[in-house]
């Protein structure tokens, strides 16, 4: 079956708490699904995704009208393949009021892309109330709310939501470094990790990747609700 | 309906008063009124530039001239004429204007004149309001205090300013926000209105490659502008009998 185009934005209103993990995750999961991701990470000028995609990732910085320009326009201006957004927690409000001002959503809905927003959800009531503001915005496809175990989240249980499960730190440590490509692992390519945390990552990924796999029946589902 | 001119004026330079003309012309077209303009910067209008079409270059001084302004204002089929005083104009050409009988036949209702007096951030344009005011009799006057390009505040303190304001019976304040100078610079590259950089349509008619982003923040901006030209009667006035 055909997907098309999405935009998938992964944000927060919090601090470390795997938002640009999961950003890795997502581009990662569309590459070994046979698309082609553009990444565009607004935290320049770090840019940690840029690490791990080079050649497919572009860095802007947000607070700046030219990085607005940047996320905006390459996106719009190259429509029909998905794109990865890191927003980084400074930049929230300015992207949403930015997004609100411009109707961005709406030019991506002409230009037929669908747009996903991912929002990790603190353990915090503030994490919360902007996680459900997000939710109530008009033009997003899907919102996915993100709980990660590490941080534990206050999105209520019921709800349901898209759950990142605990890795270990060493893993965490291992993956993190900028050569480690989680494609080519779960591929088959351990790159020199050991028998037990090769298991342990296989079944982070397993369930990680499960679960974004599923984001496409659950949006099908909310559909047919409606 | 009775026809409408415009005055367009600043007594200093560089408040943004082409600026502000073509503020007007756009809203104007947005909303489906024909206009024509005027520029008074001889010879190189930087009005015209924008608005070719409905623009003519024109030397006030010149009898010839005025005439071509006054004379078809009941013959066109135009509501709205705008005239881009140039910089440094603004009291000659009331003078004028009273001394060749214009503002008299606006009092005498022959046609509504307004006048726009674009205002900076500076004291100075502020005694610029004091001096014109003997002329405004039977004038629709308008004061904008112009932020398109600027950073700094206004240095009025507001009972100096209502001073002057006091002296003059009807007066509309409206003012224009600050545009996002990289969208400011980037219709002025293009040569285009500002309803068609929205429309991202090039100066030549053609589809036009303008960033999302920068129409965004011009359509945004224009949108502010409706606001404040709603508060203006004259402007409203105009709208109301389109289709008359």
């Amino acid at each position: 079956m055909a997907i098309a185009p999405t935009i998938y934005i992964v944000a927060s209103d919090q601090h470390r708490n795997g938002k640009t993990l999961l950003a890795r995750l997502l581009a990662d999961y569309l590459l070994l699904d046979g698309r082609d991701p553009f990444l565009v990470d607004t935290d320049a000028p770090d840019g940690p995704l840029r690490n791990y995609f080079p050649g497919r990732t572009a860095l802007a910085d947000f607070a700046t009208i030219k990085g607005q320009m940047k996320l905006f326009d390459t996106i719009l201006a190259a429509p029909g393949r998905d794109y990865v957004v890191d927003l980084p927690v400074r930049h929230l409000e300015n992207f949403l009021a930015a997004a609100a001002d411009l109707n961005f959503f709406q030019e991506c809905k002409n230009l037929e892309f669908r747009v996903f927003f991912f929002f990790v959800v603190d353990n915090s009531f503030t994490s919360l109330k902007a996680a459900k503001a997000v939710q109530a915005l008009a033009g997003i496809d899907l919102f996915v709310p993100v709980h990660n175990k590490l941080v534990r989240s206050t999105w209520p249980e019921e709800e349901g939501s898209l759950t990142i499960p605990l890795l270990p730190a060493a893993i965490a440590s291992a993956i993190g470094n900028k050569r480690f490509s989680i494609r080519n692992f779960v591929q088959g390519d351990v790159q020199g990790l050991d028998e037990e945390m090769t298991m342990q990552l296989q079944n982070f990924l397993y369930e990680v990747l499960n679960n974004l796999s599923n984001l496409e029946p659950v949006l099908s589902l909310k559909n047919l609700k409606m | 309906m009775k026809p409408t001119l415009i005055l367009v004026g600043a007594d200093k330079g560089g408040v943004g008063k082409t600026t502000m003309s073509r503020t007007l012309l756009d809203y104007f077209a947005r909303k489906n009124i024909l206009t024509r303009a005027f520029d008074t910067e001889n010879p190189r209008g930087s009005l015209h530039r924008f608005y070719p079409a409905i623009t003519e270059i024109i030397d006030l001084g010149n009898v010839a001239h005025q005439m071509k302004v006054l004379d078809t204002m009941e013959s066109a089929a135009v509501p709205v004429t705008v005239v881009d005083l140039k910089a440094g104009n603004l009291s000659y050409s009331l003078d004028l204007f009273e001394r060749i009988g214009v503002l008299e036949a606006a009092r005498n209702g022959m046609f509504t004149l307004g006048l726009v007096h674009v205002v900076g951030p500076s004291i100075a344009s502020l005694d610029e309001i004091g001096e014109i005011a003997k002329y405004l009799q039977g004038v629709e006057y308008v004061v904008a205090r112009n932020s398109i390009n600027e950073t700094n505040f206004f240095e009025w303190d507001e009972a100096t300013y209502r001073k002057y304001f006091t002296q003059i019976s009807k007066t509309h304040e409206i003012s224009i926000p600050k545009l996002n100078e990289m969208a400011y610079e980037q219709v002025d590259v293009a040569g285009v209105t500002f309803k068609d950089f929205i429309d991202n349509r090039a100066a030549d008619g053609s589809a036009g490659k303008f960033s999302f982003v920068l129409r965004g923040y011009v359509r945004k901006w224009c949108a502010e502008n409706d606001e404040e030209f709603a508060r203006v009667k004259m402007l409203q006035d105009i709208l109301g009998t389109r289709h008359t």
